[in-house]
């Protein structure tokens, strides 16, 4: 079943264009990623499929409705997006943070905040500041929030950028747990080939319009990488030693 | 709600303290007051003087903490406090011209001069500061920063070409002397600061999710542009009438809240009410002070907060504490 799907999908502002006509969509339980150039639209997709943009033509279904018919709350039960950059100086606890999660709840949560540590690692940080945490920590203590959120579809602007190989890889691990288990749909933007190599699925856009969509294998061929990148030069070498580097240490 | 984590031993401490303070406050001034022997002289300079000036000074100063609180957490900035949007600069501006053109301060002209004067500017702030897509933060600072520096610009000028004693009294009532006020201040201030504090607060959640930035405030339900106003308007409501009632008290507004935080955690539903009290303790506190070391002068109240706080706020940020 299709947690979120985008129909036609067109949005510019001025006179630039981010996004021609754009169909695709996320199943439930599915980790999509959301690859190519800078520029390429990867924000605006996560932005418009949060209900912080709205598209000029074409819809942003989530629960087979437009995201805009959902008010803030119902929205809130259903998408949750967490930018690129999170804010490490906000001056809360752990715990207090994740709390924030209940929000949009009357009753019950989506999950208690100790569960939602429990799951991201960080039961013993609850009374630590935001500010004492690292960058994958941090990363870990919102996504908790989401889960207390109870969120549906979790969008992820570049999750595993700053993060040294070894949190990127417990944020993958993580974020696979929650897929599984919860049922969660995940939709992230990130860069790293070898990463992207083994999320469920791709999809690869430049300049507003997708250009390959489909299991890695299929998405990540050294001549539709080299076209989408423009990169020739020691391309091959480096796709293949990501490529192999990612497995070995999955 | 529930709170495992020592704050509500904090608030119980903090409230048990202020009590004593007011107390002390109230009974300590040019002569100490006696409470277990009370001539119907003291009773008249009890109830004429030193209750009002300790209710309005608690009004003031917690009026001026809880501002603090909102206009740290809307803008995202922690050196935001309840003058930087310029809403002092348009009371001070009104209220000199008030007192410098005789009007006395008995009548209750140059408060509601003050208080127009802190409302206009903020309707003002909140019209530059609103973009394409609502209130933005930053638009808001600049247009407040911009604002506060004309209105002050204009207040310099109109003291510059004043000659009579109101002059002194303007320098004054800038430097949060609270000699002058009554009880007549107090009904209305009572009612624009609880009705500003009772807005916070059922913004509280808005508050906390906006300090995470607006698109994680989006995410977690919440219109940040329509928060951001109705929290903006509280804060002004509370800073009009506490400029209003008592002058331009600084420094409580910036550091009051990083001190809650730093003791209570940063829940809003924590800090907006143990700022109300912790500013008007501080300032009840500043201004018996005031009253009492150089007697007979009168040192003014706000002179007095800053100059017992800055240390303390200083010696928080060496520790590396404040937040």
């Amino acid at each position: 079943m299709a947690m979120l799907e985008f129909a036609n999908v067109s949005f510019s502002h001025g006179p630039k264009c981010f996004m021609d006509q754009m169909s695709f969509s996320v199943s439930e339980g599915e980790l999509l990623g959301l690859m190519g150039p800078n520029g390429s639209g990867k924000s605006t997709i996560l932005k418009l499929a949060a209900g912080l943009l709205s598209p000029q033509r074409g819809e942003v279904l989530v629960g087979r409705q437009a995201i805009g018919s959902h008010s803030g709350r119902e929205r809130a039960k259903l998408v949750a997006y967490l930018p690129q950059q999170l804010d490490l100086h906000a001056p809360f606890r752990v715990g207090e943070l994740v709390r924030m999660g209940k929000y949009p709840h009357d009753g019950s949560p989506g999950l208690a905040v100790e569960d939602a540590l429990q799951i991201v690692g960080l039961q013993r940080k609850a009374k630590t500041q935001l500010a004492e945490l690292s960058g994958g920590e941090l990363r870990r203590a919102y996504i908790a929030m989401t889960l207390v959120q109870g969120a549906r579809v979790l969008l992820l602007d570049e999750p595993l950028a700053s993060l040294d190989i070894r949190y990127q890889f417990d944020l993958y691990r993580l974020l696979k747990d929650i897929v599984r288990e919860k049922g969660v749909s995940v939709i992230m933007s990130l860069h790293d080939i070898g990463m992207g190599a083994m999320l469920d699925r791709l999809i690869l856009i430049r300049n507003g319009r997708i250009v390959s969509e489909g299991n890695p294998d299929e998405v990540l061929t050294d001549e539709i990488v080299r076209d989408t990148y423009g990169v020739n030069d020691f391309a091959d070498a480096y796709l293949a030693t990501n490529r192999s580097l990612c497995r070995a240490l999955a | 709600m529930k709170r495992a984590d020592g704050s509500s031993f904090i608030i119980a401490a903090l409230c048990v303290l202020s009590l004593c303070i007011i107390v002390v406050s109230v009974a300590s001034g040019q002569r100490l007051l006696n409470p277990f022997s009370m001539d119907s002289q003291t009773c008249r300079t009890l109830l004429a003087i030193r209750l009002p000036r300790a209710a309005v000074a608690l009004l003031m100063g917690g009026a001026l903490g809880a501002s603090g609180a909102i206009l740290q957490g809307i803008f995202r900035n922690p050196l935001a406090d309840p003058y930087i949007l310029g809403i002092s600069s348009g009371a001070a501006l009104a209220a000199s011209f008030g007192l410098m053109s005789g009007i006395s301060l008995f009548t209750s002209s140059v408060p509601i001069l003050a208080f127009i004067g802190a409302i206009a500017t903020g309707a003002a702030v909140v019209i530059l500061g609103h973009g394409w897509n609502g209130l933005q933060p930053e638009r808001l600072l600049l247009a407040g920063v911009g604002i506060g520096f004309f209105l002050s610009a204009l207040l310099m000028l109109v003291m510059s070409i004043s000659v009579d004693d109101g002059l002194k009294r303007a320098i004054l009532w800038m430097s949060g002397d609270l000699s002058m006020v009554d009880w007549e201040l107090l009904p209305a201030g009572l009612i624009l600061i609880l009705s500003g504090l009772g807005l916070a607060l059922t913004r509280r959640r808005g508050l906390n999710a906006l300090t995470l930035g607006d698109d994680i405030a989006y995410s977690l339900g919440f219109n940040p542009a329509r928060e951001r106003l109705f929290l903006f308007i509280a804060a002004s409501l509370m800073t009009a009438a506490s400029v209003a009632m008592g002058g331009v008290v600084g420094f409580i507004g910036l550091v009051v809240p990083h001190v809650v935080r730093r003791h209570a955690g940063s829940d809003a539903a924590v800090v907006l009410p143990l700022s109300v009290v912790a500013g008007g303790t501080l300032l009840c506190l500043a201004d018996a002070i005031g009253r009492t070391v150089a007697t007979p002068l009168e040192l003014p109240a706000g002179v007095i907060a800053a100059l017992i706080g800055s240390p303390y706020f200083i010696f928080l940020l060496g520790q590396g504490k404040t937040h």
